[in-house]
Order: C-alpha cells, then sequence, then structure tokens
C-alpha cells in the first residue's frame, strides 16, 4: 500500500510547505507568548537566587524590598547577625531609577551592596566580564541589558561610577537591568536629595529663627548636617547556617527584632503572586486567545484542504477505499502539517527570542507540551475534516 | 470468474416520502452476460444515474433484485455486507471525466486498486503495468494525471476499472468529452476488454456515435427499461469509415 | 524523466525538511537548560598581590583659625574678604568701640589729675616739712634757753609742743603724698587697661593664611567668642578619608597613596598616610585616616573637595591567586569551578585578601596551573555542560 497522504504531500509539497510554515510562524508567537510568561516568572526566580539570601529581613508590615519601599536603620543587620542560626547578614539597597550612561538614560534598579566579597548576600551570582566590586566607592557592575561595556562610566544620582565588572540576567522584576554599586554609594543616591533641593532646604532651615540663632552659633549647621545624614537600607539579606530551618529563624526575627521576614518560598509567592500577577495574566489571557485562534487556524486549514479534495475522496470512496485509509490520509496530512508548524514555530521563536527586551524562557517542558497540544489540535482538526469527508457520498462521483 | 454476468429483476428506486415521493425506478429488468458490452441509453431525468448509482452499490434500491455472477447482492435489501470492497473487487467505473488521482502517477492510480484490496505493491504495479501496456499507454506510466491528454486519462480510467478482473464494469457517458475518433476508441477497447476479460460492460451514453456499436441497448424511460436490438457494428470499422 | 518527477520532488522537500530538523535539533540543544553554558577558563597563579584600600575623603585643613571678638560689640570695618591672603599680625578688622575713646579721654584727665594731686600733696609735705625743721630747731634753742634758765618752762613747754604738731603735720603730708602716688598709680592702670581693651576690639590676624569665611559685615552686632573672619592654613591641606572597616586590615602611617579629586578626575596626586585616627565611626562603620600630598597641588583644591583616596597596603606572600569573578558560593559553601578536561568539579576554597584589580588569594583548595572557570553566561551547577570559550578582547563573553 503506498501512502496516499505521503503522495498527497509530495505533490503539492510547496504549498504544504508554505502552509506549515505559516502555521509554524503563528505557532511560534504562542510559544513566545509562552516564553515571555516563562521569562517573567524565571526573571523573578532569578531575581530571588542571585541575592544569594536565605531569609528578607524588612520593615515591619511591608511586603518586602521588591515589591514595597520598606526602610531599616543601617545597624540593624548588627543585631540580626547575632541570632542564632544566622551565618551572614548583609545590608542592601534597592532603587529603581534613571541611570545616565552614554549620552542617554537607562532605567534602572540601583542594588546597593556591601561589597564584601564574593558570594557574600546580594552580590550577582555570575560574571561576564570584569570582576567583583572590590570595595572601592565609585564602581559598578553592570547587566549587559543596560548597555554598558567594561571602563564605561555611569551617572547615578551625583556621582560618576566606572564600570568594573559585566553580569547577566540580573534584572528586576520589572524586567530593568540591575546595577551593583557600593552600598554606601547607593545609600547617598538613594536617599540624598539632588543639590537644588539641598540648597533649598538649606535655605529653609536657615530662614528658620528657631534654628538659625545668633546665641547659638553652630547649631544651624548642626541642624543642616543632621538632615543629610542617610543611614537606611531597604533590606537586610541574611544566609543561615546549615542545619537551621528558615521559617523558623524567621520566626525569631519577627518576634525579637520586630521586623517583618520573608524566607525564600514567601518570597517568591510575593514576586510572582502578587508583583507580576497581572502582567502574567494578562499574558496568559493573551496566550489562551492565541492558543485558540491558532486551534482554529489549524483546524480551518486541514478542513480546506480537505475540502479541496473532496471530489478525490468521493472517487476513492467510489473505488472501494476504506474510511480508515481516507480518515488516516486526513490524519497523516493534519499531523504532519502540526509537526512542520510546531517545529517552525519552535525555532522561530528560539532565534527571535533573544531579540525581546525582556527574558524569554522557552522550556523544554513548555515545547514538549506545546507539541503535544499541537498533536492533539491537529488530531481534533482533522476529526471536523475526517468526518465531513466520511459524509461525502461515493455517489457523487458518479455525474448526474 | 464472471459467471452470469449482472441480472436485475425488477429494480425500483423510490426518493423521499409523502409529497415529495418520486419513483426514481419503477421497475427494470436488464441482463447483460460476461464479455458483453451493452448500452443504456435515455434522456436526462430517466434514472439513468439512478440505476447506475444502485448498480454501483452506491445507493441502496427500494425493491427487486440484483445478482452479480452467481452472487445474489440485492434481494429487497443488500445481501453483501461489505459493498465497499464489492465495489473495489467486482465493479469497475469508469466516468465521464477520468476522475483520476492527481496527486498518484498512472502507475500508481491504477495499482491503487489491488493494492486497496491488500495486494502487494509489486504485484499491483505489475498488473497495472500490464494493463497500461494493453491499453497502450504504458509509456506514460510514471506521469501525473495532469500531464495527459484527455483520450490518455480515459484509458488509464478504464485500466483501474479493469485492474481487479471484476465481473462488471460501469461506465457512465466515458465517451462525453471526447471526439468521435477518441470516443470510438475507448468503445473499442471496452469491447476488446470485454472479451479478453470477460467482463459485462454497461455503458450509459447518449453518443450519437457510439450508439451503433452496440448490439443490445437499453433504453430507459420513465423509470423502465426497454430492450432493443443494436446495430452492432464493430468500433474499429466505424473508426476507418469515420476517417474517411 | 518520469521517475524523477517524484525523485525531484521528494528530494526538494527533504531539502527543506532536513535542514529545518537540523536546525531544530540544533536550536533544542542550544537553547534552554539543555544548552552547554559557555565559559571562560583561566589558570590559577601563585604570585603576591598588593591589596588597595580605597576610600572616601574631604579635602580639610590641618588648622583652621576662627577670628572673632572677645567682647559684644559692633563690627566696624572688615579689611579682607574670602579669599585673601593675610600675613600674621594684620590687622583684619575692628569691633566698634562705641565710648571706649571718650572713657581713655576721661581716663587721661583723670591721670592729669591725680599728678597734679601728687603734686601738690608733694607741696605741702615741703611746707609741712619746713614747719617741722622750724619747729624742731625753736625747740632746741628754747631748751638750751632753758637751761640757762633764759625763758619760761611754760614758753618751752609751748614750742616743744609746736615742733610735735609740725612733725605730725609732716607725717600727715607724707601720707598725702602717698595716696596721691597711689591714686595715680591706679588711674594709670585703669588707663593701661582700657587700652589694651581698645585694642583687643582689633582683630588680628595669628598666622599667615587664607581667608576662607567672613562670618559677618560690618555693622552686624557679635557676641564674645563669635566667629568673624575663618581662615586657614593653606600650606597644611590634608585629606580626611574614611574607609571601610571591613578591608581596613593594614592601614597604617606612611603607607604610600595615591589621591584622586573629583574636579580633576584625570589626574591623581600622591599622597601618604598620616596618621589613622585611633577613634572609628561607629555609626557609618568607617575607620578614619589622615592623608597628606606629597607635594602641595596647585592650585590648591578648595576645602570640602570630595577626593578618592586609595592606599597601596604592604604586598602580601605570593600563594595562588585567582580573579574574584571566579569565587561562588554553592549551598552556603565558597568555591571555585575547576575544569577537570570537560568536566566540571566545584572545590570548595578559603579565601583571602583582595587587590584593587579585583585578585583574591586562595589560601586553600586549589593548586597553581589548575583550570577554573573565570566567566559564565549563567549559574553553573555540578552538572552543566560547558563550551569553554576564548575571551575576546573585552573580556566579554557577549
Amino acid at each position: 500500500m503506498i501512502s496516499l497522504a505521503g503522495r498527497d504531500i509530495l505533490h503539492g509539497w510547496v504549498r504544504f510547505l508554505m502552509t506549515g510554515f505559516g502555521l509554524g510562524l503563528l505557532i511560534g508567537v504562542t510559544l513566545s507568548m509562552a516564553g515571555i510568561y516563562r521569562g517573567m516568572v524565571d526573571d523573578a526566580n532569578v531575581l530571588i537566587d542571585n541575592s544569594g539570601a536565605d531569609l528578607w529581613v524588612v520593615q515591619q508590615g511591608t511586603l518586602g524590598p521588591y515589591a514595597e519601599p520598606s526602610s531599616l536603620y543601617e545597624d540593624t543587620y548588627c543585631s540580626i547577625i547575632g541570632m542564632a542560626g544566622v551565618a551572614r547578614a548583609a545590608n542592601v539597597t534597592y532603587l529603581t531609577m534613571q541611570v545616565r550612561h552614554g549620552g542617554g538614560d537607562v532605567r534602572a534598579m540601583v542594588v546597593g551592596v556591601v561589597p564584601g566579597g564574593p558570594g557574600e548576600p546580594g552580590q550577582p551570582g555570575f560574571l561576564v566580564a570584569g570582576r567583583h566590586l572590590t570595595g572601592g566607592h565609585y564602581e559598578v557592575v553592570a547587566d549587559v541589558k543596560a548597555g554598558c561595556a567594561l571602563g564605561d562610566t555611569v551617572i547615578i544620582r551625583r556621582n560618576r561610577f566606572r564600570v568594573v565588572g559585566l553580569t547577566r540576567r540580573m534584572v528586576s522584576s520589572g524586567g530593568d537591568p540591575m546595577l551593583f554599586i557600593p552600598l554606601k554609594d547607593a545609600q547617598e543616591a538613594q536617599f540624598l536629595k539632588d543639590n537644588d533641593m539641598l540648597l533649598q532646604q538649606r535655605r529653609r532651615t536657615a530662614q528658620n529663627p528657631g534654628f538659625n540663632r545668633p546665641n547659638v552659633p553652630g547649631l544651624l549647621d548642626a541642624i543642616i548636617a543632621s538632615q543629610t545624614t542617610s543611614l537606611y537600607v531597604n533590606a537586610v539579606l541574611v544566609q543561615l547556617k546549615p542545619g537551621y530551618a528558615p521559617e523558623a529563624v524567621a520566626k525569631d526575627i519577627q518576634r525579637w527584632q520586630r521586623l517583618q521576614v520573608y524566607t525564600r518560598s514567601q518570597m517568591r509567592t510575593i514576586l510572582v503572586d502578587k508583583l507580576i500577577a497581572t502582567s502574567a495574566k494578562q499574558i496568559g489571557m493573551f496566550l489562551v486567545i492565541l492558543s485558540i485562534v491558532s486551534a482554529a487556524i489549524v483546524a480551518f486549514i486541514i478542513y480546506t484542504m480537505t475540502m479541496a479534495k473532496i471530489r478525490e475522496i468521493a472517487v476513492l470512496k467510489l473505488i472501494g477505499t476504506r474510511n480508515r485509509v481516507i480518515a488516516s490520509m486526513i490524519l497523516q496530512q493534519a499531523i504532519g502539517l502540526g509537526a512542520i508548524g510546531f517545529v517552525v514555530g519552535k525555532i522561530a521563536a528560539t532565534l527571535w527570542s533573544p531579540f525581546f527586551p525582556r527574558y524569554v524562557l522557552l522550556e523544554p517542558g513548555d515545547a514538549i507540551r506545546g507539541f503535544i497540544i499541537v498533536m492533539v489540535i491537529s488530531v481534533l482538526a482533522s476529526i471536523l475534516a475526517i468526518t465531513a469527508a466520511l459524509k461525502v457520498d461515493p455517489a457523487e462521483a458518479i455525474g448526474g | 470468474m464472471s459467471g452470469n454476468g449482472i441480472v436485475i429483476e425488477g429494480l425500483q428506486k423510490r426518493y423521499g416520502s409523502g409529497d415529495t415521493l418520486v419513483d426514481a425506478l419503477k421497475g427494470v429488468d436488464m441482463q447483460v452476460a460476461p464479455a458483453e458490452v451493452v448500452g443504456l441509453v435515455g434522456p436526462s431525468g430517466s434514472g439513468k444515474s439512478t440505476l447506475l448509482k444502485c448498480l454501483g452499490a452506491v445507493i441502496e434500491p427500494s425493491a427487486g433484485r440484483m445478482r452479480l455472477g452467481e452472487e445474489m447482492i440485492y434481494d429487497g435489501g443488500w445481501k453483501i455486507r461489505d459493498l465497499r470492497a464489492l465495489r473495489r473487487d467486482k465493479i469497475g467505473f469508469v466516468f465521464q471525466a477520468p476522475y483520476l488521482i492527481p496527486f498518484l502517477d498512472v502507475l500508481d492510480n491504477v495499482a491503487l486498486l489491488p493494492m486497496l484490496a491488500g495486494e502487494r505493491n509489486g504485484v499491483a504495479r505489475k498488473r497495472a503495468m500490464e494493463l497500461l501496456e494493453a491499453l497502450d499507454v504504458g509509456h506514460r506510466a510514471k506521469a501525473m494525471p495532469a500531464q495527459l491528454s484527455g483520450g490518455e486519462q480515459q484509458r488509464v480510467a478504464i485500466a483501474r476499472a479493469l485492474v481487479n478482473h471484476p465481473p462488471v464494469i460501469l461506465a457512465d457517458e466515458p465517451t462525453a468529452p471526447l471526439d468521435s475518433q477518441r470516443a470510438l476508441a475507448v468503445i473499442a477497447i471496452l469491447n476488446d476488454m470485454a472479451r479478453q476479460y470477460e467482463t459485462a460492460i454497461i455503458i450509459v451514453t447518449h453518443d450519437e456515435k457510439i450508439i451503433p456499436t452496440f448490439k443490445r441497448i437499453y433504453h430507459i424511460r420513465d423509470g423502465r427499461t426497454h430492450e432493443e436490438a443494436g446495430e452492432g457494428k464493430s468500433p474499429h470499422e466505424l473508426i476507418k469509415t469515420d476517417k474517411a | 524523466m518520469k521517475f524523477k518527477a517524484i525523485n525531484k520532488k521528494t528530494v526538494r522537500l527533504l531539502a527543506v525538511l532536513v535542514p529545518l530538523l537540523l536546525l531544530f535539533f540544533y536550536v533544542a540543544l542550544r537553547s534552554g537548560p539543555l544548552a552547554s553554558v559557555p565559559v571562560t577558563v583561566v589558570a590559577v597563579e601563585k604570585r603576591a598581590i598588593t591589596p588597595v584600600l580605597s576610600g572616601i575623603g574631604t579635602i580639610e585643613a590641618r588648622y583652621t583659625f576662627r577670628i572673632g571678638s572677645v567682647a559684644a560689640g559692633r563690627l566696624k570695618r572688615l579689611s579682607v574678604d574670602v579669599g585673601d591672603m593675610v600675613k600674621a599680625g594684620q590687622v583684619v578688622g575692628e569691633i566698634d568701640p562705641v565710648d571706649l575713646e571718650e572713657h581713655l579721654g576721661a581716663q587721661r584727665s583723670a591721670i592729669k589729675r591725680a599728678e597734679a594731686g601728687v603734686l601738690s600733696a608733694e607741696a605741702q609735705l615741703r611746707d609741712a616739712k619746713a614747719k617741722q625743721l622750724f619747729t624742731a630747731s625753736q625747740e632746741k634753742r628754747y631748751g638750751l634757753l632753758l637751761q640757762a634758765h633764759a625763758v619760761s618752762t611754760e614758753l618751752v613747754d609751748a614750742k616743744h609742743q609746736e615742733a610735735e604738731a609740725a612733725s605730725a603735720a609732716a607725717s600727715g603730708a607724707q601720707a598725702g603724698v602717698n595716696a596721691a602716688r597711689q591714686g595715680l598709680v591706679s588711674v594709670k592702670a585703669e588707663y593701661q587697661g582700657m587700652v589694651k581693651q581698645r585694642h583687643n576690639l582689633l582683630l588680628v590676624a595669628p598666622t599667615d593664611g587664607l581667608v576662607t569665611s567672613r562670618d559677618a559685615e560690618p555693622g552686624n552686632t557679635v557676641l564674645a567668642g563669635q566667629t568673624v573672619i575663618e581662615m586657614i592654613d593653606p600650606k597644611t591641606l590634608w585629606v580626611a578619608v574614611r574607609f571601610d572597616q571591613l578591608q581596613s586590615a593594614g592601614l597604617k602611617a606612611a603607607l604610600p597613596a595615591e589621591v584622586r579629586l573629583r574636579s580633576q578626575s584625570g589626574r591623581s596626586f600622591a599622597a601618604s598616610v598620616l596618621r589613622v585616627e585611633p577613634l572609628a565611626d561607629r555609626v557609618t562603620e568607617e575607620i578614619l585616616a589622615k592623608v597628606v600630598f606629597t607635594v602641595q597641588p596647585v592650585p590648591l583644591p578648595p576645602v570640602g573637595e570630595l577626593c578618592e583616596v586609595s592606599v597601596q597596603l604592604s604586598s602580601l606572600q605570593a600563594v595562588p591567586v585567582v580573579p574574584n569573578a571566579c569565587v561562588h558560593r554553592v549551598d552556603g559553601q565558597l568555591g571555585i569551578w575547576v575544569v577537570d578536561g570537560s568536566a566540571l568539579r566545584f572545590a570548595p576554597v578559603r579565601i583571602g585578601a583582595t587587590d584593587q584589580a579585583g585578585n583574591i588569594q586562595v589560601l586553600a583548595g586549589l593548586q597553581p596551573g589548575e583550570r577554573v572557570v573565570a566567566y559564565s553566561k549563567s549559574t553553573l551547577h555540578a552538572g552543566s555542560r560547558i563550551t569553554i570559550i576564548r575571551n575576546n578582547g573585552k573580556g566579554s563573553l557577549l
């Protein structure tokens, strides 16, 4: 027995391939959409993993440094480091801001880390170039997405920072690249006002007769100095000693330090379920619609393909071809179309994913799921066509 | 193999019911012996197509009897379960248009039937090739149907109808699109084949050119058949005279 | 031709499908978790590193002089402005003396009056002394006369009484002179005091230096102790530097340093650590130190300018050294990814000091010559497949 489906495909192979390519691009869009969603979730997970923390200590009653503003006294970590089970604790600040670089500006999340050395909480996990902060001021390790090269200068608020290291996949939950700078500089950047504001504030303070007292020289200076202190951080990242349960330590810190503490899983919940929930749902909705559209288009294509052959099918039936043979012909073509579509889609999605501004994660699991779904849709779509084909009266072949 | 050819007695077909009731066939009696070629003529709406469809086991008659060779296939109801296999193995079809499968080459178009019947590809192709050679289109075996001329296509269609050596071939206006030369040539082939394979052939036609070739003609009018003798001229002769 | 018709189509279809499938497998293997991670490797070197400490400082003057009035008063004049150089002893301003001049005049008159009083007291003394002399000689004469009985006893007694009175008057006159003289001294001292006070109202530069601030203007009333002029000695500029406590091990006086001024980011100035302050800042967790320029920069940087200071610590012993980008923390354990052939092994290490260029000492866990992963395109795991690629010029994996 020869393969009717194969012969048919071969007969119109250009058209078949074109259809497959077109379908593939559509499937590629769908896969990309899933990839964008995965990428968002993965960005959140990477954000959590790369912070290197087991616990996040933040201001009481706030949702952590990423989802809500939080500020703690800088020396809070000293008391945390003394708690049982805490191996390391490090201050960290997060501030999303416009960073000037090379004439333009980049939206970036400036992370202030204690330049304690590699492996300390808050430090970028791996580099693609350069080095980690070595403790100096005015150095920055930037995500490559910020568009910096080693040795470039970026301007954060009033200070110029030299790019000493480059990292990858370090983005905030909003997709902004991260810039790691020494904590002290970051505090300055976060809590320092701009120059004009400082001047105005000084003038206001100076005009206040209560502060500017002639018989108390130096009071004004002291007050102005006290207005510009920046002794806050956004969070304390805590690494645990082996063998301690994060929940237990978190509970201790919560009870005795009266601060909010999140464990890794809680932070993941906050980031994934709260922070990116709406955009994820948005994408999910789009994904559902795209899948439905793709399924409908596959169904239409296969149906149309079959309907174009209705005469031949009638002849085949008349000359005694079994339904099974006809059905399997349509089914094989549908599956072949789906397979080509999937292959093209997967290739397309992979090839264009680096050009997306945000990370697109194409999981093999998703690809397999996608393949199964494409196959199921192809089979379902061919059922429609098969039903139509089987309804064809062989008598139609006989004129009359 | 061919036994008694085809025998039809009192075949009736009625469509619809109540007000829309149409008696397409009111009582058809036909008898075609093996190796015999008969004509079936009649005006449009006379029931030709309906008869052909009943004979082709595509639609079910309402009453009567049909016998193919030794086998009673219809007697107030189908006596055979697998009508498809019946069509495949016992009945050959030749249509007004060749209706070849466009995505199969000529050889496979013909070989498809034995393959469908479970024959191995090689055997089926060999048989098909023999027939194509016999029908003088062997040299086009690997061409696609669209590359053939009308006459060639019709010969391929005949080969397809014959390939399973059915006892009966039903030909529905096989010469309609052809000029008289080619039409007669086709009829000549059918006659030759009928002899060669002892096949009973029923040719539905109203083509004046070929009617003189039939020895027997069934006229169908108002759903009833009337048998009359034909001129029974040899198609080969006619071709010659036509040429002259 | 007929056979070729099918074959040609099959070949064409395969010509499209096969590359497509190859591309598909390539794509599936090159992206996602199945993909191998591009990494760059470096060899562990054994060498000495020189850790560098960097800190932030501000230019400060070693000595700041605040010139102000010792008494409350109104500022009468101010002859210097910010940026002026002044010499030691130069009068830079004056507090309005108000009625001090009049008081001085009155005091001068009082001195004259006291001098006249002294003169008149001295005249009286002379007069009294003359009287005493005369009466004493009278008494002596009458005493001789009495021995000769030339006069009566009563007369002699009278003369004696006269002489006694004259002596007392002389003593009195002497006391009057003394009193007048004391009065003169007192008035003069008072005058001197007033002159000094008058002088005190002058604002005088204590040393050669540069006026850095002018905090009051003529006509302003200033309090006792309030600064009017602030000046520094520009020859004594230094940098007050703050170093993070975390990395300040080994910081000590006399280490060479480099100062980069914020205003002149391209230039650096040689300097050295003068001293490390015994008190650290407990709020900012920084160690404070003073760094002095080897040669004073010209022009002088403004006081208060921010600068970066890097101090070269003394060279450490030669041990295996890797870039700090090699060091990772996996499951709470610091370590380095070592490349064994094409396999990846996580070697736990103990790390030491870091230098400015990001080289870090590996005190234990690695041997010189071992190849370790420097940069990777994503996080590495024990089972990660790696592709070793060569560093391009910029050392980037992109």
